[in-house]
């Protein structure tokens, strides 16, 4: 066990924790936006933390994109944006907490109790780990990859295709 | 030690930078114009506007410093300059570049006011359209290189640079360096006639000095990126390598500068179509050209 | 026991019940689909650790990580494609006002 890995990895975990706990509980819809921006940034760092670098950086660079997206998403969808107004967005909270601590507990107690044995082995280099990874897209995994691609370009197609303005000739 | 050479290059690069834009703008050179009118900024009063989003206000400009900063971290000078030699650095610069987005939104929700709310969203808008663009280049340098390192790109350009190798890719990066740095013909988040100002246009004082260094750093940062890609970085005959990473950086940083202001500023939808139909179609065929490229001739 | 382990899993358990009450508990479409973000974050978080403190011989782990990020990219486009039809045929994405989706 080793000091350096278990602080950041405690560190970056709680950011995430705490930045999450923010989406929710802001009324300003930007904050609530980029507060989840951050807490993604965080399990990004996190991933570097676990030499992941390649995925780690994906994540924080994915991240930015979409959170900004979503944030303008939410000024335009939302009665309240600034927040001005103190509304109430929420609804069965007393049955959502009931069921987001029962989840939390159980898996807790799962993860406490399984008991992880073993030493920690070592991982190779990043750019090994790059290697390795183009390796197993472009071989083992390809057809899996191929049909993510597929599957982005029909989500790409279907949500254009809800979200189009509908014309006058389509109208009955 | 490398850090803080890197620093100071990257201060005197940023020196350069102002003093060139201040050429650009003003029509005069002067080299002490950039120092008098930073001293100036911080001697001014700190006007805040009313009800802003005070932590969104402050963030802003500090985040696009540090997405500057860090997108200069993986850039190299000479061999064995560089802060952190990262085995996928070509992405990372990605990552760090796509945070000035965050900042400008920030900077743009932040203040309350009109005009800086429609520069950070209009951002959004350009955002969408180089995000592309600034990828897809980046992918048939390294699949040149057979690397994600900067290093490793520069070394696979002895032979030929980039930009002859793959010229589409070239001009497909710099037209989306322009759109990250918003410089003319695509300042729309700033855009002076329209916006007076735009996101920059409630901050006063220190801030403003931060956002404009930080914007000044972003310049250079994409200059160095477009001569680590496509200039062949240190390499060069008779001068040392830093040099000639110093004097390509320059150069480029004073093209983007200068040759856009000649344009008409680029409306975002025009840019968003341009860039969707036809730059994205440009960006395929220049991976699928440098593929076949690279697997046939072996230079 | 692994200690790094543990810490991880434990990150990826809080936003997995983060997620869920926010998925649950919020009447905006939008917040919903942050929600579900925070969710398939947490099972992020699981897969690297696993990978990293159990089995770093084995990179379908990060194949399955990069399939993940693209589901979270996809299930934001076609949300948000939902949203906008929603928003143009009722003028609203409240939840509490969608009570005709009811079978």
């Amino acid at each position: 066990m080793s000091l350096g890995p278990v602080l950041f990895l405690a560190f970056f975990g709680i950011a995430a924790i705490w930045f999450g706990v923010v989406v929710f509980r802001t009324q300003s819809m930007v904050r609530s936006a980029i507060a989840l921006l951050f807490s993604q940034t965080s399990v990004g760092a996190m991933f570097l933390v676990m030499q992941a670098e390649f995925l780690g950086v994906l994540q924080i660079m994915m991240m930015a994109t979409e959170m900004s997206v979503m944030a303008i998403f939410m000024v335009m969808f939302m009665m309240d944006p600034g927040g001005m107004g103190k509304m109430d967005m929420t609804h069965q909270k007393r049955l959502s907490l009931r069921a987001g601590g029962i989840g939390l507990v159980a898996a807790l107690v799962v993860i406490w109790t399984a008991g992880w044995q073993g030493p920690v082995p070592e991982v190779p280099g990043a750019d090994e780990q790059a290697r390795m990874l183009g390796r197993e897209i472009l071989g083992r995994s390809m057809f899996i990859f191929e049909s993510a691609a597929l599957m982005i370009l029909t989500a790409m197609i279907a949500a254009t295709m809800v979200a189009v303005a509908p014309q006058e000739r389509d109208r009955p | 030690m490398s850090i803080v050479l890197v620093l100071l290059a990257l201060a005197i690069g940023c020196y350069l930078v102002a003093v060139f834009e201040g050429w650009a703008v003003h029509g005069r050179f002067s080299l002490m114009r950039p120092a008098i009118s930073a001293l100036a900024l911080l001697g001014r009063e700190q006007i805040l506007p009313r009800t802003p989003d005070r932590l969104f206000f402050e963030t802003g400009p500090i985040l696009l410093l540090v997405a500057g900063l860090l997108s200069v971290a993986v850039i190299p000078l000479a061999p064995g300059l560089i802060i952190t030699d990262l085995a996928i650095g070509a992405l990372f610069l990605n990552a760090a570049l796509a945070y000035v987005l965050v900042a400008l939104i920030m900077a743009g929700w932040g203040p309350n006011g009109a005009y800086a709310m429609v520069g950070g969203w209009r951002f959004l808008g350009q955002f969408i359209a180089y995000a592309m663009l600034i990828v897809m280049p980046i992918t048939a340098v390294a699949m040149r290189a057979e690397s994600l390192s900067t290093t490793q790109i520069v070394l696979s350009q002895a032979a030929l640079w980039n930009v002859v190798y793959q010229p589409i890719g070239f001009v497909l990066f710099v037209i989306a360096a322009l759109g990250v740095a918003w410089l003319p013909p695509i300042d729309l988040p700033t855009g002076g006639g329209d916006l007076a100002g735009g996101v920059e246009a409630e901050y006063t004082g220190a801030r403003l000095a931060v956002w404009r260094l930080a914007r000044l750093v972003i310049v250079v940062a994409l200059s160095g990126a477009t001569v680590t890609f496509y200039f062949g970085g240190w390499l060069g005959p008779w001068l040392p390598g830093w040099a000639w990473t110093a004097l390509k950086t320059v150069a480029v940083a004073a093209a983007m500068l200068t040759l856009g202001r000649h344009l008409p500023r680029l409306r975002e939808e025009r840019y968003l179509a341009v860039s969707w139909k036809l730059g994205i179609s440009l960006a395929l065929a220049n991976i699928f050209l440098v593929g076949v490229i690279a697997l046939l001739v072996p230079i | 026991m692994i200690p790094e382990l543990m810490i991880a899993l434990s990150v990826g358990a809080a936003l997995f019940g983060v997620g869920l009450y926010g998925a649950l508990s919020q009447t905006n479409l939008v917040m919903i689909l942050m929600g579900v973000e925070l969710v398939l974050a947490s099972a992020l978080v699981n897969t690297v650790a696993f990978w990293r403190y159990l089995h770093p011989d084995v990179t379908a782990a990060k194949m399955y990580v990069l399939i993940v990020m693209a589901v979270m990219a996809l299930e934001m486009a076609v949300g948000f494609g939902i949203a906008v039809a929603r928003f143009r045929a009722r003028g609203s994405v409240e939840m509490e006002e969608a009570r005709e989706l009811k079978g």
